[in-house]
């Protein structure tokens, strides 16, 4: 056995490395703390169920499982953001919470240009509803990458109820529209139209699902979509989205926001507004967040939320490649 | 500048053809050179030349920001990227091909596949519920039948010309290929400015 081995997609950070990442991590310390933010460290293994038994369930093929003596199932954590709404509905009594953590998460699957173990700064937000608060996390994200030293960088946002919408009025059953819903992702728009033609979705509907691999850019890309559809929900997406992007206007964060439309990532706890910190020679998000209103009641307690996490290898990389921020 | 990657060989003359149409001084690239990175005069467009099955990795670590592959290859990579355009040129059909006595039995219990679309093959068997057994393989597949490695082989057939000579036929064809142009994630946003437009140019003169 050579003991200087390590399995697939798990790392050392040695002694330079480190450094720069407890640096990142005491700018993030100092922000997050002078928002109001507590820290909080949650259980490394947990229940296999807990991630697998509700709705927006973490795939099995995602998660390191292992036997525990009861012989239950258990994991190594998977996620941040549904082991924090777990505290928070089921351990902290208040109608609000602010909390934060630097925990690495496992993900068993991951692999190509993704990390099995992957370092996560993150915020999550409890009982605080409605786009100022949406727009409060977007800006608190921006923040937080400019205090890591990311220089060039893009909040891409979209949200969920614009597709859930068009997928209202188009009749597609549960299976055609996951197949779509990768092609939308992919924005191939070869295969949007072939999968549309035999749908007997209406006009207007294909026309919209088709539109959707396009509907990136500038804020005017919520006015284009709003021409596309008749559907309430599409349109209560629209207008939530407006409304956040007047309210980073006002705040001068509205410089490092696009949209994008097209962003429709499959089952995930994620109930409106969702985005990514993109930033530029990092070929993957260094940054994703969004609101997910509904998860903490599977927990037991209905509260809503949002927040977003930074991974912080991506961060640094960033940092690698646009220069680091002289301090 | 725009980072791209391309697929060494006739899938790269296609692609100058096409960039060069576009108003890009792509007619580096015609050039014979041994030379694996080269740049526009202009500086706006950086070319790396990597084996076909490579050009999804380039532009999913974000190393290239935009590539052009054919489907085929796409679809065995399963890599996470955006599938901007199809270019219409390299087509050809990814199929089912062996003797032709074996219509009609492509149904037999553990059906030996040999196949260089490791992944695609499983997925499309998988798709299906049947169990069939794949024999991974790099070149000259349409030796697999002849010399009984497998019943079958799932192949990109373009002319049929190598399955005539040896007496194989097409059994059944199941994708259409094509020439993708795909884009880093990241990237379409990041470089919008630049992508955006050569997209749409590029898009005008498809099929010329």
């Amino acid at each position: 056995m050579a003991y200087f081995k390590l399995p697939q997609g798990v790392r050392d950070i040695l002694p330079d490395e480190c450094r720069a990442l407890d640096g990142a991590e005491a700018a993030l310390r100092g922000k997050f703390l002078a928002e109001g933010f507590s820290f909080v460290r949650t259980a490394g293994l947990e229940y296999y169920d807990t991630f697998a038994g509700i709705e927006s369930a973490v795939e099995q093929s995602k998660m390191f499982k292992m036997t525990d003596k009861d012989g239950k199932l258990i994991v190594l954590r998977p996620d941040m953001t549904l082991a924090c709404a777990r505290i928070a509905a089921t351990k902290l009594h208040g109608e609000r919470a602010r909390l934060c953590y630097f925990s690495n998460i496992y993900d068993f699957s991951a692999g190509g240009n993704s990390e099995r173990e992957v370092a996560q700064a993150g915020v999550e937000i409890f009982g605080e509803a409605g786009a100022r608060s949406d727009a409060y996390v977007v800006a608190f994200a921006a923040e937080c990458l400019k205090a890591v030293g990311v220089k060039d960088f893009i909040i891409d946002i979209g949200h969920v109820g614009f597709y859930k919408g068009l997928l209202e009025g188009s009749g597609l059953s549960e299976e055609a529209a996951e197949e779509l819903r990768g092609y939308i992702n992919a924005k191939d728009e070869v295969n949007v139209e072939i999968a549309l033609r035999h749908s007997g979705a209406s006009e207007r509907a294909q026309a919209a699902l088709l539109a959707l691999p396009s509907l990136f850019g500038g804020a005017e890309v919520l006015s284009r979509a709003e021409k596309l559809t008749d559907n309430a929900l599409a349109l209560s997406a629209l207008e939530h989205l407006k409304k956040v992007y007047a309210y980073l206007a006002e705040t001068g964060a509205a410089e490092h926001v696009s949209f994008d439309l097209g962003t429709v990532k499959s089952l995930s706890y994620y109930s409106g507004m969702v985005f990514t910190g993109l930033a530029e020679g990092v070929g993957a998000p260094v940054l994703s967040g969004g609101r997910y209103d509904g998860l903490c009641a599977q927990f037991g307690r209905d509260l809503t939320a949002v927040g977003f996490a930074v991974g912080m290898g991506r961060a640094l990389s960033a940092i690698g490649k646009g220069g680091a921020k002289q301090c | 500048m725009l980072n791209v990657a391309l697929a060494k060989g006739r899938l790269a003359d296609s692609c100058a053809d096409l960039f060069v149409r576009c108003g890009i001084r792509a007619e580096i690239l015609k050039e014979e050179t041994r030379k694996l990175v080269l740049e526009t005069p202009d500086k706006k467009f950086r070319f790396f030349f990597v084996k076909p099955t490579d050009v999804p990795t380039y532009v999913e670590y974000g190393i290239a920001d935009i590539g052009v592959a054919g489907k085929d290859t796409l679809l065995e990579a399963g890599a996470d990227l955006y599938e901007m355009l199809d270019l219409g040129f390299e087509k050809c059909r990814l199929c089912v091909a062996g003797f032709p006595e074996m219509k009609g039995h492509l149904g037999k219990p553990r059906l030996r596949v040999a196949t260089k679309y490791v992944n695609t093959a499983k997925k499309l068997y998988y798709s299906r519920g049947e169990d069939v057994e794949i024999i991974p393989l790099h070149g000259s597949i349409e030796l697999a039948p002849l010399t009984g490695l497998s019943d079958v082989i799932f192949d990109i057939v373009q002319s049929g010309g190598t399955l005539r000579a040896n007496g194989l036929a097409v059994l059944e064809e199941v994708f259409d290929i094509s020439a993708r142009l795909v884009a880093n994630k990241v990237s379409l946003k990041t470089k919008a400015a630049e992508i955006l437009p050569l997209l749409a140019e590029m898009k005008k003169h498809i099929g010329e």
